[in-house]
């Protein structure tokens, strides 16, 4: 079969050689496969990037010399030896990292074996594959405009591959793979603003991809935390703030340990105070009390870091305590009885809720077995920390013979008092501990940050028979609110101590505030140094930096607020507003249902339109007719390739000087059409027509 | 042509429709009657992809995910209309058909008019039992006309229906295939294959005439004169340069072309296969026309006169074509 179809010549300059079509394309496909692994390279083992770098610049100077692929061995070969550096790095190759690395360094390799026009499609929808792994490590709104320009690559990509024959520009295709994408935006927002949001499917183990707070602690996962900037919640008072160094964010509290780690209890047991039998719900109301909005970023955890104290909405209580969940509403948050918000489900969407604290309210109340149980310590472990807490109480007795669990207040001032006087150092980075953490830290190295202080400081009160715990969370905000919003950040993580004491019941103590006061009191994030770029900007503009970050911030809140937050809540509030009262998610069903079938309908009416287009030759002849149709019963026929000019002479011809005028005016249109451009004139279609009507009644006459 | 079914005639309507559709036409404007598009396998394992990316989407909560995966839908929904439209409007139109030889490619010539804005990746093909058909692609200009030439291999000689021509789009994204079927109104004739080299005439002939005229062919340019044209006269002698200067059309005189007569005759391909005598026959045919000498045919049942000229061949070739 032979198709003779005038074939776009190929402009070769003299020097520089254009690659064929084919080499060109390949390029264009191996720099967008660059494009989009790139962002996976900041987070994945440096072989990766090695390997697909490699891989990538390999195939693409294949394409320009166009020399032949190398065969199947090779890359079975190589896709082996990404496997097993793969299985090495991540002792899995079902995790979520270990399956980006082999998906990279897949896409990487395919690119290899491009041989027919299957395969070329393997490597487009690895494409789009690739481009969602992006989202799993970043949802920010640069993300978003990168992603955007590889979703636009590979429908370029994809229009060139099937354009086969010709040299279409790959300017032409983009346009092309736009123009489908922005005619496909209407369908997007349709689906994203109305397809059902529902939760995960099956669980997944995502949680660890999350930095933040943890149900448990082993020393030292802290300091990951610590270098993590990023945004946990934004908080917003009504009325003033309260001083940075009362804000503690009450997260999972840490009650037993095994000597190695600290955990929670794992899911709520349905066991409130008021459930048990506390007077006032078990807490007891001192002073007065502070509203505040707080949105809280997904965690994963089944904990909702509450302002201390945040009691119960209860209204033998308190009218004015309370907490209002405003979005995940579905989560229903409870109280358990050491006053953990906890969830029923993990929290995988944005929370924004409305709540009331009592800066100085105390947990009062609570069961034997409760107090039993913040004493326990593992046996066998922290032999010398044990040892040094009962020769410190035979040196400081409380007064009075009493006992120390009667009135710990002296003892643990005593406590501040020596972890301020013996040398105990604040730091990020205390290094590594190996043997037992809480000996070597509070003896020996006395070097850490706040969870060192507080779980050893923990040890040390049960170990002097002091029933006591340990609670993290988040302690202060930054300085500065933007939007009246307090952002608190990851660095914000901290963790504290509760301690019994039988006369005021469950009593915060904050032994790293005894060390690094300003940690506490200005609630100043732990922050690393700032890099080279970050100074230089500072160092031309002081304060430059901050107000970037401020304004970058708030660009992601609201991104984070209209795009990223928008959730089955917000798709509900917008069917209220289209006047559905109350809605479901049968009825978001319905509007989609409608939406998209009227999107067909006007799909097809455009189709329609279309397929009823004519050239400006077959509008010429139509018009021409339509005008010319009283002279039908005259035998004026107008055939398909007759211009006016020639109907008009055919008219002259035919009836002598009384066409003349019609006829002229016919030559007109010729010239219209034919003559040389710039002739200023419009089209007199009507003009014709009023001409054959004088015609007939002249003919006729 | 059958009586319009009635309305309950559901079986009838079906074979109504069924038999319109294949009525061979002479020219096809392609609309939603007569572009079928469905999903390729491609856009299976594309829908397959956008599952995929929908369940990784809810299972991580990503907003971004479901901006993507919707994206994506509504770009393979927009393509669907884009290769529906690369098809839609377009007018094929059959150019008269130009009979060939057997053994050699017939053309089937094709006028593509494109009312609206140009077609990248339309494929052309015709339906000749291979699967899949075999596709030419071509670039539609904008607002005009493209010719198209489809060559195919004829089974032997006579005069045949066309091929169904199969006009088929993927463009842009390749997830749908948008094609239509026409069958093109005409019969394609093939002639007997000539054989080759030409024989030498028939000994039988080459007594009666005065001179060879395997001799004589090369001499039908060597011109004594010029006359007005008349019908049957080869193109090869108008004067084309004079027509051009005068708009008259002026034949040149060949020596002796109407001088000698020639009767090609079934008995003197003899002692050969039935097909074999047919080639040759059609060997002498068109060496006799190129000639331009007079000549005859006759064959069992068929009877030619004496005569020369473009008619006269065609006649003589499409009577050995049927024979």
């Amino acid at each position: 079969m032979v198709t003779r179809v005038a074939d776009a010549s190929v402009s070769s300059g003299a020097r520089w050689r254009a690659p064929s079509r084919e080499a060109r394309d390949t390029l264009f496909m191996v720099a967008l496969i660059g494009w989009t692994i790139a962002p996976h390279l900041f987070h994945l083992p440096l072989w990766v990037a090695g390997m697909a770098g490699v891989v990538l610049a390999w195939r693409g100077w294949l394409a320009w010399r166009q020399a032949p692929l190398p065969g199947r061995g090779t890359v079975l070969a190589l896709l082996g030896v990404a496997a097993v550096l793969t299985f090495t790095a991540e002792k899995t190759l079902v995790s979520k990292d270990a399956g980006v690395t082999l998906l990279v360094v897949l896409m990487a390799l395919k690119t290899l074996e491009l041989r027919a026009r299957r395969d070329a499609l393997v490597v487009f929808f690895l494409g789009f594959l690739m481009v969602l792994t992006t989202f799993l490590y970043s949802q920010s709104f640069l993300t978003a405009v990168g992603t955007g320009l590889s979703v636009w690559g590979w429908l370029t990509a994809l229009t060139l591959a099937h354009i086969p024959a010709g040299r279409p520009t790959i300017r032409q295709a983009a346009g092309l793979a736009g123009r489908a994408a922005l005619i496909g935006t209407p369908v997007m927002v349709a689906l994203f603003l109305l397809f059902p949001r529902i939760g995960p499917l099956w669980p997944s183990a995502n949680s660890a991809t999350r930095t933040g707070l943890s149900d448990h602690l082993q020393l030292g996962s802290v300091a990951d935390l610590a270098s993590d900037d990023s945004i946990a919640m934004r908080v917003k008072f009504d009325g003033r703030a309260p001083e940075q160094a009362r804000l503690y964010f009450r997260g999972p509290v840490l009650i037993d340990t095994d000597g190695h780690e600290w955990r929670a209890q794992s899911a709520f047991d349905g066991r409130s105070r008021r459930a048990i039998g506390l007077r006032g719900g078990g807490v007891e109301v001192v002073g007065r009390t502070i509203s505040y909005d707080l949105t809280l970023e997904p965690t994963e955890l089944t904990w909702l870091p509450l302002l201390e104290l945040t009691p119960p909405s209860d209204a033998a209580a308190d009218a004015t305590h309370g907490v209002q969940v405003l979005d995940g509403t579905e989560l229903r948050p409870l109280p358990d009885l050491d006053l953990q918000w906890r969830t029923r489900r993990p929290i995988s969407e944005r929370v924004r809720l409305h709540a009331t604290a009592g800066l100085d309210d105390h947990l009062v109340g609570a069961t034997p077995d409760d107090l039993q149980q913040n004493l326990r310590l593992p046996p066998n472990f922290f032999p010398r920390t044990r040892a040094w807490s009962r020769q410190w109480l035979l040196d400081h007795p409380p007064p009075a013979h009493a006992e120390a669990a009667d009135n710990p207040d002296p003892v643990v001032q005593g406590l501040y008092r020596y972890i301020g006087s013996a040398g105990f150092i604040y730091t990020l980075s205390p290094g590594a501990y190996e043997g037992d953490p809480v000996d070597e830290f509070w003896l020996d190295r006395k070097v850490g940050f706040c969870e060192h202080f507080a779980t050893s400081f923990v040890v040390v009160l049960r170990a002097m028979g002091i029933p006591a715990r340990l609670v993290t969370g988040y302690q202060g905000t930054d300085a500065q609110p933007e939007d009246g919003w307090y952002v608190v950040r990851q660095s914000n993580a901290h963790a504290w101590v509760e301690y019994w004491n039988p006369a005021r019941g469950w009593v915060r103590a904050d032994p790293t505030a005894a060390v690094a006061p300003d940690r506490v009191e200005q609630g100043r994030a732990i922050r690393p140094a700032q890099g080279f770029v970050g100074s230089a900007i500072n160092s031309l503009s002081p304060g430059m930096v901050d107000r970037l970050r401020v304004w970058r911030e708030t660009l992601d809140n609201r991104w984070q607020e209209w795009v990223l937050g928008y959730n089955r809540n917000s798709q509900f509030d917008l069917l209220r507003k289209v006047g559905i009262s109350t809605p479901d998610t049968d009825d978001l069903g319905r509007l989609l249902t409608i939406v998209i079938s009227a999107a067909g309908i006007f799909g097809a009416a455009a189709a329609w339109w279309d397929a009823h287009r004519r050239t400006p030759g077959q509008r010429q002849t139509r018009r021409l007719a339509n005008a010319l149709r009283a002279l039908q019963a005259h035998g004026v026929q107008v055939a398909a390739h007759e211009s006016p000019g020639v109907v008009g002479t055919a008219l002259r011809r035919r009836f002598g000087v009384v066409a003349e005028e019609l006829a002229c005016r016919l030559d007109a249109m010729e010239r219209l059409r034919y003559g040389p451009p710039g002739t200023a004139m419009a089209a007199d279609w009507a003009g014709v027509r009023a001409g054959a009507r004088d015609l007939v009644a002249k003919l006729g006459r | 042509m059958t009586a319009r079914p009635s309305i309950f005639d559901a079986r009838g309507r079906w074979r109504a429709w069924w038999d319109a559709r294949r009525q061979p036409r002479e020219s096809q404007t392609l609309t939603q009657r007569n572009i079928y598009i469905v999903p390729s396998r491609a856009g299976l394992a594309f829908c397959v992809t956008l599952l995929l990316l929908l369940v990784v989407s809810i299972n991580y909560q990503l907003s971004l995910g479901f901006a993507l995966t919707f994206l994506l839908a509504g770009s393979a929904a927009a393509s669907m209309q884009m290769t529906h439209g690369s098809l839609r409007g377009l007018t094929l139109h059959l150019k008269p058909l130009v009979p060939a030889f057997d053994g050699e490619a017939a053309v089937l010539e094709m006028v593509v008019t494109n009312p609206g804005r140009s077609r990248m990746g339309v494929g052309f093909g015709l339906d000749l039992g291979a699967r899949p058909i075999p596709l030419a692609y071509a670039e539609i200009a904008a607002e005009g006309q493209s010719a198209v030439h489809l060559s195919w291999l004829a089974p032997g000689r006579g005069l045949h229906g066309l091929p169904l021509v199969r006009v088929e789009s993927r463009y842009p994204f390749g997830l749908f295939r948008a094609w239509t079927i026409w069958r093109p109104a005409g019969r394609q004739w093939v002639y007997p294959r000539p054989e080759s080299p030409t024989p030498p005439w028939p000994l039988a002939q080459a007594a009666q005439g005065d001179d060879k005229p395997a001799a004589r062919s090369g001499t039908g340019t060597e011109f004594e004169g010029v006359r007005a044209y008349r019908r049957g006269d080869t193109l090869r002698q108008v004067v084309w340069k004079k027509a051009a200067r005068t708009g008259e059309m002026i034949s040149r005189e060949t020596a002796g072309a109407v001088q000698r007569e020639l009767r090609l005759h079934w008995s003197q391909a003899q002692g050969l296969e039935p097909e074999a005598r047919l080639s040759r026959l059609a060997a002498w045919v068109v060496a006799a026309d190129a000639a331009g000498h007079d000549w005859g045919l006759s064959l069992p049942g068929v009877e030619l006169a004496p005569a020369n000229g473009t008619p006269h061949r065609h006649a003589a070739l499409q009577a050995l074509a049927r024979w």
